[in-house]
Formats: C-alpha cells, sequence, structure tokens
C-alpha cells in the first residue's frame, strides 16, 4: 500500500515537472536568434548560377536549396496555393494572361549594399525563362510579354531557377535572400593522410539588411560530398542538424527514433528508350518490356517502401491525373509480343543495352532488377558500363562502345507548373511534342493528352516516383518546408541548452556583429 | 489591388480578410452555453460559403462535361480517387452524384454498369478533379480545375473542455495582437496585423466589418521575420507597443501616429477570473514552433498549485498572442491555423460548472 502511495506520488510528480519543462513562466515563448545550422549533403559539387543548372538533374535539386539561401524570386507559394509577395509586391495580367506586370518591392538591396533595379530582374529572367517571351524593364516593374496565353507563369516563378540575382563583371552573382556565401572551403586533401578527401564546406551568413528582416539563424554551414551513412551517423551523434536520409536508411533512422522528414514524391525513375541500338525502335519490343516490369517489387521491396510504383510521368501531386495512368505487369502477354519478335533483337547476341545514367547503388539495383524482369519475358537485358554523361538525354555512347538501347535515369521535378514540367522533359529528353500540341498546353486536357501520347509510344517507362528524405535533428524548430521539397531555412532557429539567448522582449533582433559583407555572394 | 493569375480577376486588398464565425462549441450544458451554442448554430451556415462554392461550382461544372461526352449513357458506377483532404469529406461526392442523376445519368452499384472514375487531387495550386469513362476502346477524359487558394480545410473540433472557445475573426495576414474594443458596448474589436511587411491597425465592429484602417508605417520598423506587436484600445485611441517604442493614434483621425522611443516589455501573462470563485487562471502557451499546433494552458495563479488543474485547449496552430479583455473572464487568443494559413483570433472564455 505504502509502495503504491509513493508510486503515485512519483508518478504525480513526473507529471507536474513534464507540465512545468513545458510550460515556461513566459506566456508565450518566441524564435530564438542565434546559432549555426549543420547540413550534410550528398553531392560533392555545387553551382549557384542557375544559368547553369539542367533542368531535372539532382544536381539542380540540390543547387536550388542553396541558392534558395542566397537569392529570391518574385513571388513564392504558400502551403495553401496561395501565391505570396516576395520581390515583386503586386502582379497583374490581362484576360489572356499574354502580358503581365510585376511592381518591384521597393528599397530591397543585395547583399552588397546595392539597391535592386528592375533592370536587375530582366536580365536575371530573360536567361531561365523561353525566348518567346519578351522582358522589359519601367522604372518600379517590369513586364512580360508572351504570344500566347501563359496563365501558369506565377507557378513558374515560384519555382526552379527563376531567382533573381545580380551578375558582376567578375561572375560573382549577388543575391537579396535572407543569407550570403560567407566562405567556401573546396574539397582537398587531408593534410595528414593526404589519401583522403575533406569535402567542400559552405558557409553561408546572416544578411542583415533583408528586406524581410535577419533570419534567426547567424550561420548555415553545408558540409558537401557526405556518403549517406556518415550522414545518419553524424545525426546521431549531434554532428549536423539537417542530412538527407538515403531511402534504404529511412526505415533504419526512424528506428533509431530520429525524425526523418519526406516530401511528396518529387524524383522519378523511368526508363528511356534510346534509338542508336537499332532494337529499341521496335514499338512491340518496347510495350513486351513495359509489360515486363514488376513496379510493385521494385518499390515495395528493392526500396523498402520508401517509393511508389508510377505509371505516368507526372506525379498526383503535380498534375491531379495521374491516377488515370496504370501499366500493370502482364507477363503473359509479354511473352506473347516477345515470342512474335525476331530472337535476335533483345535476345542471343544482340542483349538491349541499359545504362544507369544517376549514381547511387540503388539505381543499380533497380536496374538489375528491370533485367531479372525482362529475363522473366525472354527479353535480354544487360548492363552496360559506359562512361556517359550522367544526365537524360545524353549524347550516344562513343564509337569504341557498343551503342545503348536502354537508359536508367532519374528526373527531379523541380516547376510548380505541370506544364513547364512536361516541356522540359520533352526537351532533356530530345522528344518532339505531338504537332497539335506545338503550341502550350495550356488546358489540363490537353497536358493529359500529351502525356498519355508519351506513355503510349513507350519512349518513356516510368518506374517509381521517390521521396526526398531529411534527418532533423532535435533542437531545430520551425522546419516547415513545402511538399515539393523547398526547405525555406530563413525560418528555421535552434534550440541548444547553451545556445544563443533568445531574443529581447519587444522583438528585435540582437545586433549581430556580423556584417553584410564586403564581398559578393560567389557562385 | 492585387492581381491573381489562377482567377484572372483583381481584387482589393482586404479580399482575404474573412467574416467571423463561430466553430462547433462542445462544452455542458449552461445558459451562457445555450446563448453560444446558438450564436454558433446561427453563425454556421456562413461559415464556408467562398469553398462549398468553388467545390460545387466544379462538382457542376464536371458533371455538365461529363454528360457531354459523346456516346455515354447511364446507369453508371462511380469510383473516386481522392487526396486524404478531399476524401475526408464526401458533401461533393453526393453532390456529383446528384447532378449527374439530374443529366440524365443514373448512378448504380452494379458491376456490369460503365465505371466512371472521379479523381480529386489538390496540386500545389489547384484543386483538379478528373473524370474518364471508357468508351469504345479508347478513354474519355474531362479535367475539370480551379484555385486550391479558393478551397480551405473544415474547421478543427473543438477539444471539449471546460472554456468557451469562439473563433471571432480571420486573415490571411499576419495578426499580432488582438483587443477588445475600450468601449465594450460596441463588441468590436482591434487588430494588428501585418500585411505585406507593413503595419496595420484595423478596428472592426461586432459582425466583423472593417471600420477603420490606420497604417503605422510611420514608426519606421526595422523587418523582421518573427515580428512583434501589442495593441491596447482606448476607446477614442489606441497605444501601440512596439520593439523599442510606443505609438499611439487616434481612430478617429485615422492618420495621426505619435511615436516616443521607449524600452518597451512584452506583456506578463493574462490572468483570468473564475466567474464561480472569482479564483485567478493563468493562460499560457508555447508558442515557440511555428510548424506545430500549441496548447493552451490554463492554471491556477499560484505557484504552489502550478499544473495540478490545468485545463488544456488544443488549437490548430501556434499561439502567437494571449490579450486579456476589458472582461477578466475572457481572452482573446490570436493563433496561426496551419490547416488553412489563415490567422485566427479567438475569444476564450472561462466558464462556471465542471
Amino acid at each position: 500500500m505504502k509502495f503504491t502511495k509513493s508510486l503515485c506520488f512519483a508518478a504525480i510528480s513526473a507529471v507536474l515537472l513534464f507540465l512545468l519543462a513545458a510550460f515556461p513562466a513566459d506566456a508565450a515563448k518566441r524564435p530564438r536568434y542565434g546559432g549555426t545550422l549543420r547540413v550534410e549533403l550528398l553531392a560533392p559539387n555545387f553551382s549557384l548560377d542557375p544559368r547553369e543548372w539542367k533542368s531535372g538533374s539532382f544536381s539542380a535539386r540540390q543547387n536550388e536549396k542553396l541558392a534558395a539561401l542566397v537569392y529570391e524570386r518574385l513571388v513564392t507559394l504558400d502551403d495553401y496555393g496561395r501565391f505570396q509577395p516576395a520581390l515583386a509586391i503586386e502582379w497583374s495580367h490581362d484576360a489572356a494572361a499574354k502580358n503581365w506586370q510585376f511592381k518591384l518591392r521597393p528599397n530591397v538591396k543585395f547583399s552588397d549594399g546595392t539597391p535592386l533595379a528592375p533592370a536587375d530582374v530582366v536580365t536575371a529572367l530573360q536567361i531561365v525563362l523561353p525566348a518567346t517571351l519578351q522582358l522589359t524593364a519601367s522604372e518600379t516593374s517590369i513586364s512580360i510579354r508572351s504570344p500566347h496565353p501563359i496563365p501558369d507563369l506565377l507557378e513558374q516563378l515560384a519555382s526552379g531557377p527563376h531567382f533573381i540575382f545580380r551578375a558582376l563583371p567578375d561572375d560573382t552573382l549577388l543575391g537579396t535572400g535572407p543569407f550570403y556565401v560567407a566562405e567556401i572551403d573546396a574539397a582537398a586533401p587531408y593534410e595528414a593522410n593526404p589519401l583522403a578527401t575533406k569535402p567542400a564546406r559552405l558557409r553561408f551568413r546572416a544578411n542583415e539588411q533583408s528586406w524581410a528582416g535577419r533570419p534567426f539563424l547567424d550561420a548555415i554551414e553545408v558540409t558537401l560530398g557526405e556518403p549517406p551513412l556518415r550522414q545518419l551517423f553524424d545525426l546521431q551523434v549531434g554532428k549536423a542538424d539537417v542530412v538527407e536520409v538515403a531511402p534504404d536508411l529511412v526505415r533504419k533512422a526512424r528506428q533509431d527514433n530520429l525524425h526523418v522528414w519526406s516530401s511528396a514524391p518529387n524524383t522519378l525513375l523511368a526508363l528511356r528508350f534510346d534509338d542508336a541500338q537499332p532494337a529499341s525502335a521496335d514499338e512491340h519490343l518496347r510495350e513486351a518490356l513495359a509489360l515486363s516490369l514488376d513496379r510493385d517489387t521494385m518499390a515495395n521491396v528493392l526500396l523498402q517502401k520508401q517509393a511508389e510504383p508510377s505509371a505516368a510521368l507526372l506525379p498526383n501531386w503535380l498534375s491531379g491525373y495521374a491516377f488515370l495512368f496504370e501499366s500493370p505487369m502482364n507477363l503473359e502477354r509479354a511473352k506473347e509480343i516477345r515470342s512474335s519478335l525476331p530472337a535476335n533483337e533483345a535476345g542471343g547476341t544482340e542483349p538491349l543495352r541499359l545504362h544507369v545514367d544517376a549514381g547511387g547503388d540503388l539505381m543499380k539495383l533497380l536496374a538489375e532488377r528491370v533485367a531479372v524482369n525482362a529475363r522473366q519475358a525472354n527479353l535480354s537485358v544487360q548492363l552496360a558500363s559506359h562512361s556517359t554523361s550522367a544526365s537524360p538525354g545524353a549524347a550516344p555512347a562513343s564509337s569504341a562502345n557498343p551503342p545503348l538501347g536502354l537508359h536508367l535515369f532519374a528526373w527531379h521535378y523541380d516547376s510548380l507548373s505541370s506544364r513547364a514540367e512536361i516541356d522540359s522533359l520533352l526537351k532533356q529528353l530530345h522528344l518532339d511534342p505531338a504537332p497539335e500540341n506545338a503550341q502550350p498546353l495550356i488546358e489540363p486536357e490537353q497536358r493529359f493528352a500529351e502525356e498519355r501520347r508519351l506513355l503510349e509510344e513507350r519512349r518513356i517507362i516510368p518506374l517509381v516516383l521517390l521521396p526526398e528524405y531529411v534527418g532533423i535533428a532535435t533542437p531545430v524548430r520551425n522546419w516547415m518546408p513545402a511538399r515539393w521539397g523547398e526547405w525555406r531555412l530563413a525560418d528555421v532557429w535552434i534550440e541548444r541548452g547553451e545556445g544563443a539567448p533568445p531574443a529581447p522582449a519587444g522583438g528585435a533582433a540582437p545586433d549581430n556583429s556580423a556584417t553584410p559583407h564586403g564581398r559578393g555572394d560567389r557562385p | 489591388m492585387r492581381c491573381n493569375s489562377s482567377s484572372a480577376t483583381c481584387y482589393h486588398r482586404y479580399r482575404n480578410v474573412v467574416l467571423p464565425r463561430s466553430e462547433t462549441c462542445r462544452f455542458r450544458p449552461s445558459r451562457t452555453f445555450l446563448i453560444l451554442f446558438f450564436l454558433c448554430f446561427v453563425s454556421l451556415p456562413r461559415a464556408f460559403p467562398a469553398d462549398s462554392n468553388s467545390l460545387d461550382d466544379a462538382v457542376r461544372q464536371l458533371a455538365d462535361r461529363i454528360a457531354a461526352i459523346p456516346n455515354l449513357h447511364g446507369p453508371l458506377r462511380l469510383e473516386f480517387h481522392a487526396d486524404a483532404n478531399l476524401a475526408a469529406d464526401s458533401t461533393w461526392q453526393d453532390t456529383l452524384r446528384q447532378e449527374l442523376e439530374k443529366r440524365r445519368l443514373p448512378i448504380t452499384d452494379e458491376p456490369s454498369a460503365l465505371l466512371l472514375k472521379i479523381g480529386a487531387a489538390e496540386t500545389p495550386t489547384q484543386v483538379v478533379l478528373t473524370a474518364s469513362a471508357r468508351i469504345a476502346d479508347r478513354d474519355d477524359v474531362r479535367i475539370v480545375a480551379f484555385a486550391r487558394a479558393a478551397l480551405s480545410a473544415p474547421a478543427l473540433a473543438v477539444a471539449p473542455i471546460r472554456i468557451a472557445r469562439q473563433l471571432v475573426y480571420e486573415s490571411s495576414d499576419r495578426i499580432l495582437d488582438a483587443s477588445a474594443l475600450g468601449n465594450a458596448a460596441e463588441g468590436g474589436l482591434a487588430v494588428l496585423l501585418d500585411r505585406n511587411e507593413e503595419l496595420f491597425a484595423i478596428r472592426l465592429d461586432s459582425s466583423g466589418a472593417i471600420k477603420q484602417t490606420v497604417s503605422l508605417a510611420a514608426a519606421n520598423l526595422r523587418a523582421t521575420r518573427d515580428p512583434r506587436g501589442e495593441l491596447t484600445d482606448k476607446g477614442a485611441t489606441a497605444e501601440v507597443l512596439l520593439p523599442g517604442k510606443i505609438c499611439e493614434f487616434t481612430w478617429a483621425a485615422g492618420k495621426e501616429l505619435n511615436c516616443h522611443a521607449k524600452k518597451t516589455e512584452g506583456r506578463t501573462a493574462t490572468v483570468l477570473t473564475s466567474p464561480c470563485d472569482a479564483s485567478n487562471w493563468k493562460l499560457e502557451a508555447k508558442g515557440d514552433d511555428w510548424s506545430s499546433p500549441d496548447l493552451l494552458q490554463i492554471a491556477p495563479d499560484a505557484a504552489a498549485r502550478a499544473g495540478s488543474a490545468a485545463l488544456f485547449n488544443a488549437f490548430p496552430g501556434p499561439i502567437l498572442s494571449i490579450n486579456g479583455e476589458l472582461d477578466p473572464g475572457s481572452a482573446l487568443i490570436v493563433a496561426r491555423n496551419l490547416r488553412t494559413g489563415n490567422y485566427e483570433v479567438y475569444k476564450i472564455t472561462l466558464l462556471c460548472g465542471n
């Protein structure tokens, strides 16, 4: 009885302690200023120059994340489908959505203190927007004119490479964003062990003059080229705050009670036929291979349920109609078609040569699964180890290598406009739009028809869709990324035990010794 | 004026401001409860006019387009593929069934009937409704889309606790603080909000209509990602406590703003008085993580009893401000609703009873 009473007392005390800890004396605790966020990324290289990015590539995804720290766009899209003013404070267009006007935010300065001018906006956007658009600057605004309607212009401007920057004569790029690049340490051999390479590091510091207010963090330190297991370990031991988690490590991370955030599936893994190998031109062969593929096993076994099977080029969260595309495995039909094909097509001494365009062990495993599935339909697919460019639509292999018939590639969706995404995919893969679709695909039914045409041609066969997984350390607060993968680090703050003091009552950010720098944001 | 691409129409800067509405209130019956319940009930029909119209319009438009598919005859068997948010409320599905039947396309569950697949998905900017029927070996697809911003999530249920909570105002602009009007008889509200990096004080009448708007741009505040300010209405005038300064203005004049530097300190904890035994109860919230829902804690205002009899009230997002009213039994709470993205002002009233 006495023991029970003691237990009760202990339990009540624990609850009280918890409540006292959860609700401190202040009526409402506010975000804290200060601290450095340590981020680790997988890719070893980066470019902060949007003019250099290749649509759909993994590197573009990483570059976009880093660039969002330094540059801003005209508008942003919030989580509720509303466009929010950023560098543009007002916008309007005519009834046909061909002529757009954007009034720019006054008193915005680049990180070197020089003012943002409409001409800067025109120069930055002209390079990344289609050449058919005509941009002009006036005193306080810019105009965009198009020969055809562009109702999705805001979706385009709020995503992808549509950042506003100023290029200095020495190619330094300046931004107006919440941070600026303070230091870049290139990857280099360790002094103590020249055989090992010290990863590249970037240090971003808070831009005190940001028109939207200084970010909460003092700095963000980004380490590039860290392998997935190392990143996970660093997160576990408190050496990193934000890391990328590879799909095959997600389960382990969650088992270890790590906080793993996942985006909407924003990367497509797909096969692309290459006419360099003549067999690929045979549409029956393409159909047989498509019918042999077991997407469920790929998503649920190989990728441990961290991916979803896909028969569409665009994910449902972007197009809204992806559920209409189905491509169930039908091995019997695949065999039947195969039996009607010449024996040397994807068989005998002439296997279909498959190249894995994107790096990583998972891609190789997926390619092997494609070969296994094909074999079940009596199609011979052989993994080729050509040293071609790792991008979709890359040039054919050199003459020393036998021609390729198939590529396994990854495509990262980087636009919020489904029309722009289809256009970009067609362009990168050197696929021609249908003649009737030479004009922009404005209506959703037009986009659906074009996607259906591409899928029925089977030049591209979608396999699975992968979300982006990010491991977050416990002290990270206000982690509010967009579901399409934008991180929004300007609003993040850190609560460390012995961390920076809270912002003073009244709300002004404490003065920070870091100046907005005298050097530009460097690419 | 600001223009929106999806609607191709310009709208007034105040268009996003939504008139007050009440949430479903659940607590034990009392006279106050019955009055509040009546108010809730009366105001419910205008709670989501824009949402239901947008979705209903799109559903009717889809029904029109389905009925126009060549060689499509009923009866039809419907198969729905909807995103979780849209699947949660099946009202639109019922509307679609009714609209199709009105167009002489009867609905059935017979497996042999023609299958009509209906999709409903939220993309980053749109709600996309899709219909697909296979006719003569070809899928006929019809798609209707409208701006997602026109559709907001249904209200969250209010925790069944012993306090009355009423949503009195909401806006897509960032609300920093709310204050009951000094003249309590008017029953209105004064709100301090941040619109496009500029502060405004707004006076609303008891129906939520904007009576006056005063720009506080003359206060020359430094831009911040965590804007703060406290508004106190004093009848004809109002006082705004801002970082490092206090500003006063007259509602009637509208434009006079007098600011002077002063070391400002935030509001101390709000304490309410129970109508039952005149005991004091302190309101507290965390409000430190804008990415997660918050809990309002109402605890006895005595250190020895802290936490022992606390009430908790769940909010749909972070609580940003707590302000006691003239009435010692109630307070105004500003919170962000993470489901809709809007900033909301709630009135919390302590009720006597269990």
